[in-house]
């Protein structure tokens, strides 16, 4: 796993607009929520400025005017305020809720649909739980950073407008001394907020040490018990947990001194206000209302600062979150269909039914590997100068040491990657001038482990065809010999598999994962078999299945088991990305090489297991 | 609720003083707090408004202007007032500084002994406990639990303690202020909190229902991302994109269902606070034009609503947060009840470390008694007899389930014997501590686990502080020295999830160096060389033989290429012995160990025979 995809929280110390602008372009086509959160957040602030002028109303009104002052204007327009406001809460919630969830999921699933068309090469470099919490938490991050940050940007800056006038207007001496307080809270919010982010980084970080820590003490446990090791293991996990200790006071206390800090400068501006203005009041004939309204405004500076810096912090930690699924959107899949392809297949064939999509025969008569070379991603070379030609009906098995690129070959022909030189035909025709998608919808491949989806045995036999009856799926359980066991289970076809299959035994998956591939009918056969110990009867049951679905087909097998091996009508002996040896089975003996060896030494191993299975049920 | 609170009570154990520091800080804070309005109060009537001290003035108003020097002295130092007022919010702030550092230090105290405690805990129960758990279960438990009681511990508590100290004293203190005025400024808090209350227990099941949306999301995309092979095998793209749109949807239908009932919930308990304020803002201005009540007072109730409003509106939350935290103290505390491995009450006499390996095994009886362990008596062991002498060599075979592995686990003491006896040198194991045992056995898995640590840091687990020399000479050995310097790193390099990922047989070796490593008296090898081809095998048999002197050596193997280093051989089956000889001795008899040996011989007349045939 490279490392780089282990940094999951890199803050960035620069702020991207772009790249967040970009991201904001794609909420634009939600409007209808977009221009009410607007409206919103100016009701709220303009409610919020106004609720303190309000209240010098009523007091320069009961001063001035005593009992006759105007009560039940007053209650009106309260009310009429608290009203406006409580709405604007309403709609504001309501609407940055719908964009962030609304975005969120247009986002997920824009991945989503990337990640279905993505070569394997990418997904060779990326863990499964990288790419989820990019398509999980990130996707939510982001939205949410969009939509309440466009909601706290545009009313923190109404409100500070909306402040800053109400102060000019009352009066401008006293308004810009108590305005001087706004710089030093903004550069102590961004100093504090900037803080705590990398604290809280930091703690996520031990975090995520902690449970690795708790991950390898609890599975190896028996090892630690044997090696004596409990204490030296909590020693250094103490070590651990006082990291993290440290961390979380660290950004406890950072915390702690923020808040007191800027109302200790909210004070402040409210002494401003009510010294100078007490003093205008006094030999001025400044209002009292006003002087009031003044120390109220001043005390409210500090919630629009606080949420704006928390909002460009917040940005800048979530900055690397947007780089990552903004360039997983961007990422173009490397295997598709070429513009020639796709004018081919904007063409009707349908007249011919010999054809397939693409113009091109639909039947698969040859393929063939011309000079194939091929490494992964800066990997060392993997298949060297490979030639090889297979036509209709034939059986090839691949044999060979892990690591000599028996995989590669298959997934090759799957066109799961490309040749890096050389080319393969199929009819004689690069694969790379026909359909992506024709070709692998002729594909049935069954995997050493045999991946099922959860959900029923029926589900995921038609997962090979999607329109098939249940009579049709029957039909392929039966010829794979797996109806059989099927029926045994308590619900038959309806019995579910667990997750990836659990519930099932790994004879019994695959005989299922057979069952899927011949359903498809597929004219490509290909199967990398797995090593792990199937018992003897399985192993009949699944040799039986084979033979129903290689006749008649291309079928490439990556073969461990010398039943299968014995089948083909060619073995290719593959080391070090090289055709080794080819040629039947007997050929492949005679000659006494690499062949000869690998296959005594199988043929020893089944048969030391045999005698040991068999010994077992002898004595029962 | 009061067994909640008493669970609470007992985990602050050693900690109540740090706890009771920070509530001292809290209210401090609060005191001087509430001072600021009544300064503005104070400043705004009698200074600026020119109100004269009346008998009828609140105490503490009159106190506040004394201390000022009286009203005429407070007008003509306008300054005084906000100078003290900065003073008081900075003093606040500091006790609130104060309070929040001694609460983080509690609550992550408490945190941090939590972890080390479970910890240490999950390290010394039973082996088998840990077949029956599992892992991602317990690493939930020791950390989201954990961190949701530090949560509760840090905040919650504190801004209980806060309510509780507003109820008690902002009380007394707006009361002495003006009674009427406390009256109308209270009238609609009790409704906001009990408002709060019950909106939250009943929006419960909504945020469980998000949850669970998003753990449905989050198993399909995982689904189709571990199975993109079998997607693209059989192109099946818009038929995933269809299954993944359902929870993707769903998932945000009902997050907007949980935001929405949010936006009733605060745009409502807004309404009602401002309301509050509202009334008391107009109640008060009455009074004033009705003589009986002052601006000064009016600007000091609306502070002290603006103070008070938000942790009326947060009870609710606190309240279910304390739900949540129950149920993770029980999921915590269901750990820590199990009860450890037990240890022998006395010890009267140790062997020192004077362990020669020799071993003598009488009617060994064990039964896994799990129920979701093989009950069908796999693994069991039904009256096992042998002995092994000090320095032996001594191999078992038998098929899968015979009870070879389950032996080897009693004899680390991972396990213990049910009847029947094992002795070591003539002591009875179950006497012996297990760290005892366990520290003279150098024991190698089929599948060990390594550490996620340096291989030299792998290497020395098993000989404490061994010099570089002795670690590569164990490791040549083990046969994987040769191998480690083919890395960049060397000795150095990081094996594991942060580092590189060695191949079974690599892994093996490493083990076998770092039990050779450990120089026991007992070595046991389960299945240890399954990974290593025969050429190697022997190469590390042969070192074994040459380095370990008087060494006892116990091997669970299926390779005849293993069996025939061995003195002697066990053949084991349904937990008993059926053969026992040596190499020579056992292919001569009938049975398991010789059809396994003919194998050999007749793998190539059936070579010959099926070339001959074709």
């Amino acid at each position: 796993m490279p490392a780089q995809f282990l940094q999951e929280d890199d803050f960035k110390a620069r702020l991207d607009a772009g790249l967040w602008w970009r991201i904001f372009l794609r909420a634009l086509h939600l409007k209808r929520y977009l221009i009410p959160l607007a409206i919103a957040a100016v009701i709220i602030a303009v409610c919020d400025a106004a609720f303190a002028l309000v209240t010098r109303w009523v007091i320069d009104g009961v001063i001035l005017q005593g009992s006759a002052a105007p009560f039940d204007r007053y209650i009106a327009v309260y009310l009429t305020l608290t009203v406006l406001l409580c709405a604007g809460i309403w709609l504001f919630i309501d609407m940055a809720g719908n964009i962030s969830n609304r975005l969120a999921h247009d986002i997920r699933r824009d991945c989503f649909d990337r990640l279905q068309q993505l070569e394997f090469a990418f997904f060779d470099t990326r863990p499964v739980g990288w790419l989820i919490t990019r398509l999980t938490s990130d996707c939510d991050r982001l939205a949410r950073i969009i939509s309440w940050g466009f909601l706290d940007i545009v009313w923190g800056l109404t409100f500070l407008f909306m402040i800053a006038v109400c102060l000019l207007i009352m009066n401008w001496k006293l308004g810009l001394i108590v305005i001087a307080i706004v710089p030093p809270l903004a550069v102590i919010s961004r100093f504090f907020q900037k803080r705590m982010l990398l604290s809280a980084r930091e703690i996520r970080k031990f975090n995520s040490q902690i449970t690795a820590g708790y991950n390898e003490s609890i599975s190896g446990v028996r090892t630690t018990k044997t090696l004596v090791r409990e204490a030296e293991n909590l020693a250094e996990f103490r070590q651990l947990s006082a990291h993290m200790f440290g961390a979380s006071v660290l950004n406890a206390r950072q915390n702690a001194l923020y808040y007191p800090i800027v109302t200790t400068l909210g004070s402040l501006a409210a002494g401003l206000a009510l010294w100078r203005g007490g003093w205008l009041t006094l030999n001025d004939g400044l209002t009292l209302g006003t002087l009031v309204a003044f120390v109220n405004f001043a005390g409210m500076f500090f919630n629009p600062i606080n949420s704006l810096a928390q909002k460009l912090t917040e940005m800048q930690g979530a900055q690397a979150a947007g780089e990552r699924v903004m360039g997983l959107l961007a990422t173009e899949p490397a295997i598709k269909d070429t513009p020639t392809v796709m004018a081919r297949l904007a063409h009707d064939h349908s007249a011919d039914p010999s054809l397939g999509q693409d113009g091109f025969p639909r039947k698969i008569d040859t393929i063939e590997f011309r000079h194939v070379a091929f490494h992964y991603e800066s990997g060392p070379v993997v298949l060297h100068d490979l030639n090889l030609t297979v036509n209709a009906g034939e059986t090839i098995a691949l044999v060979g040491p892990s690591g000599g690129g028996k995989s590669t070959i298959v997934s090759l022909v799957c066109r799961f990657y490309e040749p890096v030189s050389g080319q393969i035909l199929i009819n004689g025709t690069d694969y790379r001038e026909r359909s992506l998608a024709w070709l692998q919808s002729q594909l049935g491949i069954v995997l050493q482990t045999p991946h099922l989806f959860k959900g029923t045995i029926r589900e995921n036999i038609r997962y090979g065809r999607l329109d098939a009856t249940d009579a049709e799926v029957e039909t392929a359980a039966r010829l794979v010999n797996a109806h059989e066991f099927i029926t045994q289970l308590e619900a038959g076809y309806d019995s579910p598999v667990g997750e990836g299959g659990n519930r099932l035994s790994t004879g019994q998956r695959q005989l299922l994962s057979f069952a899927r591939a011949l359903l498809a009918n597929p004219q490509l056969f290909v199967m990398d078999e797995a090593t792990s110990s199937i018992d003897t009867e399985t192993e009949q049951l699944i040799q039986r299945g084979l033979e129903t679905i290689f006749s008649g087909r291309i079928s490439f097998v990556i073969a461990h088991r010398l039943s299968t091996i014995r089948r083909a009508d060619r073995i290719l002996v593959i080391t070090q990305g090289r055709i080794e040896e080819s040629g039947t089975h007997e050929e492949l003996l005679l000659r006494r090489g690499h062949y000869y060896e690998l296959y005594t030494s199988q043929f020893r191993r089944e048969r030391e297991e045999a005698v040991l299975e068999a010994s077992a049920g002898e004595t029962r | 609720m009061f067994s909640q609170v008493q669970v609470i009570w007992f985990l602050m154990r050693g900690h109540r003083l740090r706890y009771g520091s920070a509530l001292g800080c809290l209210v401090l804070a609060t005191i001087i707090n509430f001072g600021i309005p009544l300064i503005g109060s104070a400043t705004i009537d009698y200074a600026v408004a020119g109100k004269t001290l009346a008998p009828d003035t609140p105490v503490l108003l009159t106190l506040i202007l004394h201390l000022f020097g009286g009203a005429d002295h407070l007008r003509a130092h306008l300054w005084l007032a906000p100078v003290a007022m900065v003073l008081l919010a900075a003093f606040s702030g500091l006790f609130s500084y104060l309070k929040g550092w001694q609460a983080a230090l509690a609550s992550d105290g408490i945190a941090r002994r939590l972890k080390d405690e479970l910890y240490d805990h999950l390290n010394h129960l039973p082996a088998r406990y840990h077949d029956r758990t599992d892992t991602g279960d317990l690493v939930q438990r020791c950390t989201s639990d954990v961190e949701t009681t530090r949560q509760f511990l840090a905040t919650q508590v504190m801004e209980i303690g806060n309510a509780i100290f507003l109820a008690g004293a902002a009380l007394p203190l707006l009361l002495s202020l003006s009674v009427p005025m406390t009256l109308v400024s209270f009238a609609l808090i009790g409704p906001i909190a009990i408002y709060a209350y019950f909106y939250f227990r009943s929006v419960k099941h909504v945020f469980k229902e998000v949850d669970e949306a998003e753990g449905a999301l989050t198993a399909v995309i995982q689904e189709n991302l571990t199975g993109i092979r079998v997607v693209r095998a059989f192109a099946r793209q818009d038929f995933e994109r269809a299954k993944f749109a359902v929870p993707n949807a769903r998932y945000r239908d009902r997050s907007l269902r949980m935001l929405r009932l949010m936006s009733w919930y605060w745009s409502i308990s807004d309404f009602v606070a401002l309301t509050q304020i509202g009334l008391t803002l107009l109640v008060g201005a009455w009074w004033i034009t009705q003589g009986t009540f002052s601006v000064g007072l009016l600007f000091a109730f609306i502070s002290y609503l603006g103070i008070m409003l938000w942790p009326v509106r947060q009870m609710g939350r606190i309240l279910t947060d304390l739900g949540k935290t129950t149920v993770a103290l029980t999921r915590i505390r269901e750990i820590l009840a199990v009860a450890r491995d037990s240890e022998p009450a006395v010890t009267p006499h140790l062997p020192g470390s004077s362990f020669t390996g020799r071993i003598a095994v009488r009617d060994l009886h064990f039964h896994h008694a799990s129920a979701t362990l093989p009950t069908d008596g796999r693994g069991a062991l039904n009256g096992l007899s042998f002995d092994v002498h000090s320095g032996e060599t001594l191999a078992l075979l038998g098929p899968s389930g015979a009870g070879k592995s389950t032996l080897m686990h009693l004899l680390l003491r991972l396990y213990d014997y049910t009847q029947g006896s094992i002795q070591f040198d003539g002591h009875e194991l179950s006497s012996l501590p297990r760290q005892w045992v366990r520290a003279r056995i150098g024991v190698v898995m089929q599948e060990p686990f390594l550490f996620s640590k340096t291989l030299r840091d792998n290497l020395r687990l098993g000989g404490g502080d061994a010099p570089d020399p002795e670690i590569e000479a164990a490791a040549r050995a083990a046969c994987i020295h040769d191998t480690i310097l083919t890395f960049k790193h060397g000795y150095n390099t990081l094996i594991g999830e942060r580092g590189i990922t060695l191949s079974g047989g690599q892994r093996q070796r490493v083990a076998i160096a770092r039990a050779i490593l450990k120089r026991p008296p007992l070595l046991i090898l389960d299945d240890a060389m399954s990974a290593i081809d025969a050429e190697t095998e022997t190469l590390i048999l042969n070192a074994l033989k040459e380095r370990r002197g008087r060494a006892t050596t116990l091997v669970i193997a299926h390779r005849l290429s293993t069996l025939v280093h061995a003195d002697r051989v066990l053949v084991l089956d349904h937990g008993r012995i059926i053969q026992t000889g040596t190499h020579a001795e056992l292919s001569a008899q009938a049975g398991l160990y010789r059809r396994l040996w003919q194998i050999q011989t007749s793998l190539e007349t059936d070579l010959q025979s099926e070339l001959k045939a074709t």
